[in-house]
């Protein structure tokens, strides 16, 4: 294991954790997104390269959480909570306050490593999609599985596939257009 | 390295977190954990008491308390409020044993007058130099959660709600009305998804 990573510019008194890994070029803004970190797998977040991961990210992982993150994301404030996978492909854009979460009533891992009745830890990975956009305060729940390219409006609430270049809204969330329907 | 932070890591932090530096009128039972300090920045209650959390509640991060001079909220035993923004200008009561998700938003008023001519006087009080005791009065009507309820991610409670015993709701969800003891309620505006008639 190597030594501790401390991010050269953050003010919160913490590492990152050891199993973390942030790609060449990639930025996190500080160490306080794992304040509610416990993923204990061999590579728990893995950010690739020339990603951002920006203010009022937060990465609350259980003791099986896995997050990948691609090359060229931008994560400005989502808080990612699972105990199971998450996978974000390269060049996908999460906005403001958008959650992605393992189950309707997520919550971050207990200190004592006791699970809370509401957190269901019996749950399917989530995928975002390559070159997806998820827009403000969406949600993206167990099951959802984003293709390429699609875009997730504000504060829909995505539990289900959706298609590669789909324009996907409201709640519940339903397909309202494609991404390629305007350009001829 | 991985875990909550420590008690003495979260002081320094925090530049020094102190149970007693709480708003004198908030009432803390055992055990609890408070997350952040801020959780109190727009706390303005002038009750008594302003806010009462029962014994061991979780708080964590981005819950926050935004409570007018004139409001009170409760908040039984066991409850957990990870993300839950109150905005209560008369009265928010939580039973025991809820769990509240990430960006959740209770409020019991809307907090601006509805008739746009007391709107315009709002706005006028309101401004960066104006004079907020101007403003014109606003509606309340409390909001009760009941006992063993769960709010999902991101949904929001409004004024006059009552959510019954061990109802769910779920994320997203735009709550207008009240909901039944043991229901599942779901969308925006919510309505039931579960089968009704369904015992709790």
């Amino acid at each position: 294991m190597s030594a501790a990573t401390i991010l050269s510019h953050d003010w919160f008194p913490r590492p990152l954790p050891d199993n973390v890994v942030i790609g060449a070029r990639s930025w996190c803004y500080s160490s306080y997104a794992f304040l509610h970190y416990r993923s204990r797998r061999e590579r728990g977040v893995r950010v690739g390269s020339d990603s951002g991961i920006y203010h009022g990210t937060f990465f609350d992982l259980g003791p099986d959480g896995e997050v990948e993150i691609g090359n060229f994301c931008t994560l400005v404030g989502s808080i990612i909570s699972t105990n199971s996978r998450v996978t974000i492909g390269n060049y996908a854009f999460l906005a403001h306050e958008v959650v992605v979460g393992d189950s309707s009533v997520a919550l971050p891992p207990a200190a004592n490593g006791s699970e809370s009745v509401a957190n269901d830890r019996r749950q399917r990975a989530i995928v975002i999609g390559e070159n997806s956009w998820v827009g403000a305060r969406a949600v993206i729940l167990s099951g959802a599985n984003i293709g390429p390219g699609a875009i997730i409006g504000a504060a829909a609430i995505v539990d289900f596939e959706v298609p590669a270049g789909a324009i996907v809204a409201g709640n519940p969330a339903r397909i309202v257009g494609w991404v390629n329907e305007n350009r001829n | 390295m991985s875990g909550l932070i420590g008690e003495n890591e979260f002081k320094a932090i925090t530049g020094g977190w102190d149970y007693a530096a709480l708003p004198k009128n908030v009432r803390v039972g055992a055990d609890c954990f408070l997350e952040r300090r801020d959780s109190f920045k727009r706390f303005r209650s002038t009750r008594e008491p302003g806010l009462t959390l029962g014994d061991r509640v979780k708080v964590y991060t981005w819950t926050e308390f935004n409570i007018e001079p004139s409001g009170a909220v409760e908040v039984g035993d066991d409850c957990t409020l990870v993300g839950a923004v109150f905005m209560c200008a008369e009265s928010i009561r939580i039973g025991k044993r809820v769990v509240v998700s990430y960006n959740v938003t209770i409020a019991d008023s809307d907090f601006h007058p509805h008739d746009p001519e007391q709107r315009k006087l709002d706005a006028i009080a309101n401004a960066p130099e104006g004079d907020r005791s101007q403003r014109p009065p606003v509606i309340a009507k409390p909001v009760v959660i009941e006992d063993d309820a769960w709010i999902g991610i991101g949904a929001i409670i409004l004024k006059g709600v009552r959510i019954g015993r061990g109802a769910r709701v779920g994320a997203g969800a735009v709550v207008t009305k009240d909901v039944p003891a043991g229901a599942t309620f779901a969308g925006n505006p919510a309505r039931r998804v579960d089968a009704e008639n369904k015992t709790p």
